[in-house]
Parts: C-alpha cells; structure tokens; sequence
C-alpha cells in the first residue's frame, strides 16, 4: 500500500481538480505535486536504502523490500506488484521532483482549459511512476502505454503551431514500438509458464509468471541463444524509440518543441527515462548472451547519436528544438554506459538518468519562462538577454553548465563514469565482465563532450551575451504582467533542481553507494554469459526453485 | 682568468644551489593524519567567498564588500598554506580526506576492484610550492582589483570577485586534490572561472567569442586528460596518486633494466596502455597551458578584465600543465625507462612554441596581446624543461615567471586604466613623464628586465638553468632545442623592450585616448593609478628585487628542496651535480649565462636602437620590407600571428560547421522525411488499395496497428503453440 501511494495521490489529486472550479486547478495542481514529491521524500527516508544493503535469500538482492500485491485477473495469474529497489526509488523521486515544478511552471503559462491540463498532467505524473514501481511485466506496460495518452493530449491541446503532427507522431512511433516489446514480453511469459507447468500459481508451484525478477531470471537461464537475440531486437524496438536511439529519434525534436513547457519538461525529464529504464530493468539482465553479441552495434548507434545530433545541434536556430536534440545525444552516453556491461559504465549509465532528467528539464522550464515574456525562441531573432534578466541568465549557464558535464554538477559524474566504463570495458581490470565495448567507443563518443560544449556555449552566446536583440512586438503581448526577470514563483521553480544539481554533484556518494549492489546484480549474468559464449555451452542445466521471495537456478549436480 | 673566476664562481653556485641534495631513490608511501583536517580551509575560504559574492550580486550590494571578502578569503587561504607547510616533513607526503565524492567498489570473481576519486588533499613539497605563490598572487591581485574595478561597482563587481573565489577555489582542487579526478575537477574549473571571467563584459561580442574559444580549446585538451585518466584505471586500477606511484615504484627497475614488457602487474601486462598515459596528459597540459597547437586562445583571453588576465592567463592557471606533467612525473619517467618517446615529445613541443610565440609578440601592437604571446613563449620554456628532465628548472621558471608576469600585466593594466582602455604601442610614448606613472613606469622596467632575462635577474637563472640542461641532457635533437631556445631569449629581450621603450619612452607625453574615453579627445587627462595599485605593483618589485638581492641562490637552492621533495624528482636520477657534458668548453650552466645573456643584451639593443633612439629606422625598415615582394609576407605574418586562426578555421571549424548542417539536412530530409515518413506512407497506399473511399495518414496508420498487432499475436501463438506450451 505503501508504494500504491505514489499512483493513488496523483490520481486522487487529478479527480479533485475535475471536481473543483478551474480557477482553482492550478493550486490544486500544486499541492497535489507537493502531496508526491513530499511522499517521495518520506518514503526515501522511511527506508533506508541508502546506508544499508540486507542481503535477501542468499543474493546481494536487488532489493524490493515493499511489495504490494493485487491478484487482478485470476485467470492467468496476473497480480499487481508494487515495489522499488533503488535504481527505481530514484527515479521515482526524479519524478517526484518535478511533480510540483511542472505545475509552478505552467501557473500563468497555461490559461485555456486549465482543469483538463493539470488533470493531464497528474496522470502523466502517476503512469510514469506507475512505470517505476511496477514489478510485474502487466503493470509496467500498462502504464508505459497510458502514459502516451495524457503526453498526446498536452502536444495536441496545449502545444504550437505544429502540435497536431507533433503528437500524432510522438503517440503512433511510441506505440509501435511499444506494441513490439509487448510481443516480445508476452513472449517470454509463455514460455516461462510453459516451462512452471502453467499460469496460475496453483498449478505451478507458487509462481508468479508475470513477475519481472522472475521472467528474467528464468530467461537468462533457458533462452536459446536464437530467442534471445529475438527477444533482444523485439524490446530494444520498443525502449530504443523512448530513450531514443538514433536513428529511432525523430518523434523526439518535434515533439519536445511543439509541446508547451511543462509537457517538454516531463517529456525530457521522465518520458525518456522509461526507456533507458527498461533496458536496465529487462533487456541487459534478460538477454545476456544477445547482448554481448549485439552491444557493439548498439554501442555503434549510440555513438552515432551522440556525434551526429550533437552536430545537428549546433545547426538549430530554436532554442527548444536544440535542446530537445541535446537529449538525445545525451542519451546516447546514458546507452553506452549501460551496454558497456561493467559495474562502471552501469553506475554512470544509471545515474545518467538521474542527471539529464534534472539538466534538460531545468533547461526546458528556463526556456518556457523566457519564452512567456518575449514569445519568440528563435537564435536569429532574440539575444543579449544577460542585461535585461540576470538572474534568469544566472540559472541559465547554471543548467548549461550542468548539461556540459562540468565536474561538481551533476552531469559530470555520470558522464564520467559512463565513458570511463566504456573505455576500459576491454581493459585486463575489467575482470569477468564482457569487454566488448573499448577505447575507440569511449574517445568517439568522448568527443561529444568537446561538441557538447560547442552547441551548448553557442546556444548561450546568442541567447544571454552579446548585443540585446529582441523582437519589436514582444512587449505588446500581454505577459500576464510578469516582471522583466524572474518573480518568486519561478526562482522557486529553478533553486530545488539547481541544489539537486549541486547535491549530486558534490556528493554523489549515498547514490553510488546505493547502486552498488543494483549494478552489481544487473551485471549478474554476465561473467556466465561471456563463459557460455566462448565454450559454446550448451544453456544451464539445472532447475529454478522458490528461494524465499525470488527464484534462483539450481544446477542439477 | 675568465675561467678561473668561472671554476670558482661555479664551485659556490654548486654548494649553495642544493648541490648535494640527495634524491629519495622512491616515492614514500603517504601517511594519512588525521589531524590536519583544517587544511580544508584553503578550499573552504574561497568557496565561501564564492557563496557570498554570489549573494551580494543577488542583493545587489553597491559597495566594495564582495572585494574585500574576497581579498581576506584569500589572504586566510594562504596563511592556512603557510601553516600548513610549516606542519609538514618534506620527505613524508601526506593525504588528508575531507569527504567522499565517487566511490564505489564491487568483487566480481574474488577480484576486487574499486573506482575512488574523494575529497582529499595529497600534500607534499610540490602541493605546498604551487600553492603558496597560487594563494599569495592571488590575494596581491584580488587587492590591486578591488581599486582597478571600482567603475563596476553596483554592476558587475560582485560577480567578478565572484569568478577569482571560484576560480581559486578550483585551482586549489587541482593542485591539492590526491586524485586525477578531483584534479579534472580544477582542471574544468577553471575553465569556467576563465570562460566567466574572459566573459566578463558579456555585451561586447569580442568577449562572449574569446571565452568560448577559450573553453572549447579547453575542452579539447579536457578530452586528452580524461582519457589518460581512463588509461590509469585501466593499467593501475586507481585514480590516486599515492597508489599510481606506489605501483610506479614497483616497475622502475624493471622498466630500466629493459624487462618492462614482460612484467605483468596483477594480471595486467603493461604496454601500450601504459606508454599512452602520458601522450594523453601531455594533451591535457597542451590544452590548458596554451602550447602548440592548441594556444591561440590565451591572446584572445585578454579580453577578459586585466587583473584576471594577471592571475589566470599568466601566473597561475595557464601554469596548471606544467604542474600536471611535474605531478605525474613518474609515469613520465616510466615511459622513457620503458624506451618511450613522451618527454621528448613535451621538449619538442615546449621548445617550437616558445620560438613561434615569440616570432608573433614581435609584431603585436597591443601591450596586453604582447604579453600574453610572451606567456605562451614562456611556458614553452618551462615545458622544455620538463622535456630535458629539469623539473626542478621547469618549476623555478615557473616561480620566477608567475611574479614578473602578473607584475608586467598589472602595469600595463594600470596603463589602460588610466588611459581609458588604451592599449595600442603606437599611440602612446613618453608615458613616464605623466604625473602619477612613476611607480608603474619603474616596476614595469623591473619586469621587463626579468622578462627579458636580463643578467643576474632571477629570470635570467631560472631560464639558463633551462636551457643548460637541454644541452647537458642527450636525446633526439636537444641541442638544436638548446639554441632555439637561446635565439628566443633574444627575441623575448627584443619584443619585450619595444613595449617598454614605446610606451614609456620618448622625449614628450602623447597620448590618444581609449575607446573608453568619451569626449573631445583633445581634452583627456591620463588617470594615474591609487595607493592600492601602486602598493601591490611595489610589492610584487620588491619580490622580484629581493630574489636578486638575497642572491639567486638563496631562491633556487629553497626551490631546488621543494621539488626534491616531490614526486616531480622521487625516483629519478636527476642530474642536480653529476659532472657535465661541456659547452663551449666549460660548464653547461655556466657558460650558458654568457651565451644567453650576450643573446638577450643584443636583442635589447636592436629594441633600443629601433623604438627609443631612432624610431624613424624601424618605419623605414618596415617599409624597405613591405617594397620588397619576397619579403612583404613576413611582416604580416607574424601580425595575423601566421595565420594560425583562419587556418583552423579552414582546416577544423568550417568543416564541422558544415557537416553539422548537412547532418541537420540529413535528419530533415532522409531520417525524417523518407524513411519515418516512407514507413508512415505504406499504410497509407495500402489504405488507399483497400479503402479507397477513405485516405489520411491517420488511418492509415491505424491500420498499421491493428495489422501489426495481429501478426505478432499470431505469430507469438504460433510459436506458442508449436513449442507444444500450455
């Protein structure tokens, strides 16, 4: 019931607004996104992941210490599993910050059918988090799913001049792809019930087949090398559209430009990590064998991604647009440091999600409070706005400097230790892991910091320095009477996430700790993987049997 | 007798130049006190001062508080150094954690392996050294610009002092940090400080470009050092340096009796992994310390306000590659056991960019761009001399070039000061006739004799020293190296003079006014600099002054300690007094002082003759070479500083510039428009065959769904079923 919470006050909050007069929506909004951030903070400090490591049935757990179960359809044995370790509790408390903060965001930027927007934007709150407290496979796809509809709604009611393409195309490419994971899932599902001898725990001995843990590790254990690279291709079609990976990415720009602020943030910040996400939560654990076969090849797109949208980057005149390409290089390092399949580049590749969720968000809510005051967010046609709006420039390069990776923001440690990992995957200090990433992948993908810091300085330059150009008719458009720089509201807005930033990036440390044994269990079937491929084994030989809560491969000598 | 007066003044430069010092033959271990916590105020200070700055920026405090908080967290710093040294026993280097930052471990296969980079400081006589003329110059500095900013009170005041916290703050990090990580950390830092601070006038679009070269340049060496970072993990298994040297240690021997291919370290043999560290940090120092081919963004960095161009852009953060090479010595000095080719390549570097720095400062016209091109020379100097295996001679330079300089750039700091922004060599002359200018004009002659390595000033020692050893040491060319550097020191002589002799000689003042000068121009009175300018440049002469008086010797020989006691010396056999190969038939370091000295004396007249005496000879001679078609490029080449910039515009930026934009057709045109929209197409044209009533992209994208989902249901069912499942 504990982690239920975090679907049932933002949906709670959501039928609140229906209910109550619109101009009350947006402090409605407001409290309910305080309800979740504060519920995600006491929940965080209720349990103390992040000193402590129990150990759980024999394995360094990938720990899930609060489960919530509801069997919902009896028929196949699908229950509603709840329950966080700590690679999900943070992003679940990324989510959360940036449940209020949306909300501050939009107060004067939104003023047609504001009830519906909040409401949107709760439910968008709650799928995504119902994304990273799902334990079984039924609830995490249905809310990956739902979360399309209120990101469609938001570009398509709320968005610019584009918006109807923008979101029919964010929603279809999602979805296809979406639909193929879900072949591949259910897949997998069959066959694991197959194997228990059935569906329901009755007949097969207590098991929960949709059971994530489970699926995967039945999978990593009885999958032909032939259906893993399957199962391989089937999810990565579906998260590498999220993430996304080049050159699956064209939904991204328009999408983000065409979205109003608070939909660009949550599209930046949250939507994107549902995919990277999932290649943690299923592809690298599922498929180990696939995966050391194909990480060069993703590791390839990755690569591309980085250096090719970096440049394309630098080709942009609207601001939006250029940062919304920035995130999909910068996803690029968040993949590599995941397929480099060693406890480094997995350290880096998670927090990476942590760190451009917070970056490009605050630079998509930078964006959208400028563009409230002068409605124009192209290079060409505004610049120099230092002089006029110091303190908003001031959070500015902040956020920049975040997104450039500059050490003691958060943006460093991650991307650090993502093409650290990389580099050294093939290195003799990897120990057992697969090293099939190596130095060329890190020092090519490592040029996307020195481009990183091309576009985004060049994006600064024009915007904050130099000469003040701004467009004669701004002024004649009602500002709702917003001051020439930032007001209380919006400076509140910008201070959490810049002290996250801070936080994180001078002291990194209870994360890391706390991911320590996450990356470590993910990692788990890799030293075996590398054995089975270069001894062409044969797949294991044994039995999976109930050990307390999860089920581990007992060899049959 | 010229040689017995030479034997004999040798024999007391050997003795009281740390003749005798013995080098420990290994690094010592660190010890780990856990008493000396405090030392986290040289760090704290600044960082505060930084905070407050910021808060008085954002309180909009008019006064000079942001100044003086700066100059007192400063001051504080270097007193926290100076006790700090005096605690501590130079031949025991010390770490001293203050919090962790990245660290994690994990135990794959009963091998452990951790990824440690923490807030701690590793102390020995090299940290102590850097430190306390990075601390010292820096508060001398803050002082001189809490009067030379006064104009921007109210405006951008606060966050310039700002920008100096950060940027101590961040020079404190890589000095002191125990890591190559934290060292990174400074590394960028002051990167930002310096993109900030070169942006300081954010409207002039000069500025903005300036700083972002700057940290795009930056960057590029950034890259370097991080990958030399990832080869340390890779051969060593640790970011710190007390481990890296003690597995350093372990090697040497192997390394020098030849075996160092086979020797394996763990279960990692070393080879080309371990040679590229080196190149790679090497990299790294190109980039930051302004050498070939990464330098021309220092002269543009002088848009930045002149005290920061004193502080950063010549005394002490453009200094940050040579003391990255002398931290990371051993893995130098590894690879040349190992039959590596690094250091040569450092000599070489260091060597060609002095000569190359020094043609352009010859024909620049802007007292501040002269100077900073004499930076860049001089820094390859101190690399020279981490190539010939000086270390000791390298840092020396560095000591005695962090004073004059910073000297040199806050006169001609006070000058454009006082002359409304003007900087131009041709239109001032006669300035130390100006009421007011006295102290400048004199503290700027002091610089440029030490500059200039006029005899018996401490640059001339610490130069020689240099370029003795380049004679001494025998590798690939270094002789040749040893006269480029000698031709320099002319030339340093030559271009430094001209400034002097332009702008403060001459028989009467004239001055044009800056740009900053508003009004009838022939109503300017120059602005004479106050007691907090003058005070500060007396200061720095007395310094300089005083480093002859108490003799070369007492400076080089405490110098000379300081490195001994570092991992820039530990380990190696350092030639300190071993018997010398001869030149010119006598002593490399001795003779050197003639040789060099001569060099500098006839650069100084040909300065002399051309810009004080007979200045009409100096635009005849430009005008004989301009009539000339063979000679005519010359003079505009060194001008357009050899076309260094348009060349890599041509060769690096325009390029990228324009494949960025073709990749921005690509994605438009072919990611986007034929194949997502070619895909997106297909149900259309089927919708078209099968419902030609109805067309639109939507349902035909619906139809797509639906027909997808079908298939793969049915296909999943089939293979359900067909594996006999259920």
């Amino acid at each position: 019931m504990l982690t239920a919470c975090f679907l049932i006050i933002p949906l709670v909050t959501a039928f609140i607004i229906g209910i109550s007069p619109a101009r009350a929506a947006r402090w409605i909004g407001l409290l309910g996104g305080l309800a979740t951030m504060g519920w995600g903070v006491v929940f965080a400090v209720l349990y103390p992941y992040w000193t402590e490591i129990p150990v759980e049935g024999g394995e360094l757990a990938q720990y899930w210490p609060t489960k919530d179960a509801w069997n919902i359809v009896p028929l196949f044995g699908i229950d509603l599993e709840l329950g966080v370790n700590s690679v999900s509790l943070l992003l679940v408390l990324l989510t959360c910050l940036f449940a209020p903060l949306t909300v501050t965001a939009s107060f004067t930027a939104i003023t047609e059918r504001v009830k519906e927007f909040y409401i949107w934007l709760m439910i968008l709150t709650a799928s995504v988090l119902g994304v990273f407290i799902a334990r079984d496979v039924i609830t995490f796809y249905t809310c990956f799913e739902v979360s399309l509809i209120p990101g469609f709604f938001l570009v398509a009611i709320y968005g610019g001049p584009d918006r109807r393409e923008a979101s029919f195309k964010f929603f279809l490419y999602t979805f296809v792809g979406s639909i193929v994971m879900l072949a591949g899932l259910v897949y997998v599902v069959m066959r694991f019930a197959a194997y228990e001898g059935g569906w329901l725990p009755e007949t097969n001995g207590g098991v929960n087949v949709w059971d994530i843990d489970a699926l995967v590790t039945f999978a990593r254990n009885f999958l032909s090398p032939g259906e893993q690279a399957w199962i391989l291709l089937a999810l990565m079609i579906g998260f590498a559209v999220k993430v996304p990976l080049w050159p699956l990415h064209t939904w991204l720009p328009l999408a983000h430009n065409q979205a109003p602020t608070a939909g660009s943030v949550n599209f930046a910040a949250v939507i994107l990590k549902l995919g990277a996400y999932g290649v943690y939560r299923f592809v690298i654990p599922m498929v180990p064998e696939a995966v050391v076969e194909w990480a060069p090849f993703i590791g390839i797109l990755a690569v591309i991604g980085i250096i090719y949208t970096a440049l394309v980057c630098w080709a942009q005149t609207d601001i939006k647009k250029l940062i919304a390409y920035s995130s999909i290089s910068h996803m690029g390092f968040c993949m590599i440091g995941l397929f480099a399949l060693n406890p480094i580049g997995a350290q880096g590749g998670i927090l990476y999600m942590l760190t451009h969720g917070l970056s490009s968000g605050a630079l998509f809510i930078c964006i959208g409070l400028m563009y409230e005051r002068h409605h124009v967010k192209d290079l060409d046609r505004i610049g120099g706005l230092a002089r006029r709006m110091p303190v908003w420039s001031f959070f500015m390069v902040f956020f920049t400097f975040v997104a450039v990776g500059l050490p003691g923001l958060a943006g460093f440690v991650s991307e650090f230790l993502c093409l650290m990992g990389t580099f050294v995957a093939a290195s003799p200090t990897n120990g057992g892991y697969p090293g099939v990433l190596g130095p060329w992948y890190g020092i090519i993908a490592g040029s996307g910091l020195i481009l990183g810091a091309i576009y985004m300085l060049y994006m600064v330059g024009r915007l904050l320095f130099g000469p003040e150009r701004i467009p004669d008719h701004a002024d004649d458009h009602d500002s709702h009477a917003l001051p020439t720089d930032l007001n209380f509201r919006e400076i509140a807005t910008l201070v959490p996430i810049a002290l996250v930033c801070l936080f994180i990036g001078l002291y990194p440390t209870p994360v890391l700790k706390a991911l320590e044994p996450a990356s470590e269990h993910l990692l788990a079937g890799y030293p075996a993987a590398v054995e089975a491929i270069t001894a062409e084994a044969p797949a294991a030989d044994g039995t999976l049997e109930q050990d307390g809560r999860s089920l581990t491969l007992v060899t049959k000598d | 007798m010229l040689s017995a007066i030479g034997t004999n003044l040798n024999a007391v430069l050997a003795t009281a130049a740390g003749g005798g010092q013995t080098i420990p033959e290994s690094i010592a271990p660190a010890t780990r006190p856990e008493d000396l916590g405090w030392a986290g105020l040289i760090l704290l200070l600044p960082a505060i001062s930084a905070v407050l700055c910021g808060l008085y920026a954002a309180l909009r405090i008019r006064n000079r508080l942001p100044g003086w908080t700066t100059v007192l967290a400063l001051a504080g710093s270097f007193v926290t150094v100076c006790l700090l040294w005096s605690q501590h026993d130079p031949s025991q280097p010390v770490v001293i954690h203050l919090f962790d930052w990245i660290d994690f471990s994990w135990a794959e296969g009963g091998t452990f392996e951790s990824v440690r980079a923490n807030f701690a400081l590793y102390v020995d006589d090299l940290t102590i050294f850097w430190m306390l003329f990075v601390t010292g110059l820096g508060t001398l500095i803050a002082l001189y610009a809490t009067e030379y900013m006064d104009e921007d009170r109210g405006k951008g005041y606060a966050r310039f002092f700002g920008g100096v916290s950060l940027f101590l703050l961040a020079m404190s990090c890589l000095v002191m940090g125990d890591n190559l990580v934290l060292l990174y950390l400074g590394w960028e830092g002051v990167g930002l400080a310096s993109y900030l601070l070169i942006g300081y006038y954010y409207t002039k679009p000069a500025a903005v470009d300036a700083a972002k070269k700057a940290f795009i340049m930056n960057r590029i060496g950034d890259l370097g050092l991080a990958i030399a970072i990832w080869l340390t993990w890779w051969n060593f298994g640790t970011l710190e340096y007390d481990g890296i040297f003690q597995a350093i240690d372990l090697y040497l021997p192997a390394a020098a009796d030849g075996s160092l291919a086979t020797t394996t370290m763990g279960a990692a043999p070393i080879g080309w992994s371990a040679h590229l560290i080196p190149w790679f940090l090497f990299v790294g120092a190109i980039g930051k310390s302004a050498q070939l081919p990464l330098f021309t963004w220092l002269p543009d960095a002088m848009e930045g306000p002149t005290p920061v161009s004193a502080l950063i852009h010549a005394a002490t953060m453009v200094t940050a590659g040579v003391y990255l090479v002398a931290r990371m010595y051993p893995v130098f000095w590894l690879d040349k056991m190992a039959g590596g080719g690094a250091l040569v390549a450092v000599a070489w570097v260091g060597g060609l960019t002095a000569l190359v720095a020094a043609t352009i400062a010859m024909k620049q016209y802007d007292m501040k761009r002269v100077l900073a091109y004499s930076t860049i020379s001089q820094l390859g100097y101190m690399f020279l001399g981490l190539g010939v295996i000086t270390s000791f001679g390298a840092a020396f330079h560095v000591f005695t070039h962090a004073f004059f300089k910073a000297m040199l750039f806050l006169c001609s700091g006070a000058v454009m000061h006082g002359l409304a922004g003007q900087l131009d060599l041709r239109k001032i002359s006669g300035l130390r006739k100006e009421k007011g200018f006295g102290v400048v004009t004199w503290t700027m002659l002091i610089g440029s004799l030490f500059l200039a390595g006029f005899p018996f000033t401490a640059g001339f020692f610490s130069k020689d020293e240099i370029l003795a050893q380049a004679f001494v040491q025998t590798g690939p060319g270094y002789t040749a190296l040893g006269w480029i550097g000698i031709i320099t020191a002319g030339m340093t002589a030559y271009y430094t003079f001209r400034v002097w002799f332009r702008v403060f000689g001459g028989s009467e003042v004239r001055i044009e006014p800056g740009p900053e000068h508003e009004g009838d121009p022939g109503h300017f009175h120059a602005h004479a600099p106050g007691w907090r300018i003058n005070l500060v440049l007396l200061l720095l002469a007395a310094g300089c002054l005083l480093s002859i008086s108490s003799g070369y010797f007492g400076v080089g020989k405490w110098i000379k300690g300081m490195v001994a006691h570092s991992s820039a010396a530990w380990g190696m056999p350092i030639h300190w007094d071993d018997t010398m190969p001869a030149f010119f038939g006598g002593d490399p370091h001795f003779t050197m002082y003639f040789v060099s000295g001569t060099f500098g004396l006839v650069g100084l007249a040909i300065a002399f003759y051309f810009h004080l005496w007979n200045r009409k000879a100096a635009t005849s001679l430009e005008q004989a070479l301009d009539r000339n078609p063979l000679t005519r490029w010359l003079p505009r080449a060194l001008e357009r500083k050899w076309y260094v910039d348009e060349i890599y515009n041509a060769l690096f930026r325009l390029p990228t510039w324009l494949l960025a934009r073709v990749c921005a057709l690509f994605d438009r045109f072919i990611i986007d428009g034929a194949l997502v929209g070619g895909f997106a197409r297909i149900p259309l044209v089927l919708g078209r065959i099968f419902q030609p009533l109805q067309s639109g992209v939507l349902q035909g994208y619906a139809a797509t769904m639906a027909g997808g989902v079908t298939l793969i249901l049915a296909w999943v069912v089939w293979i359900w079923l067909g594996k006999g499942g259920g």
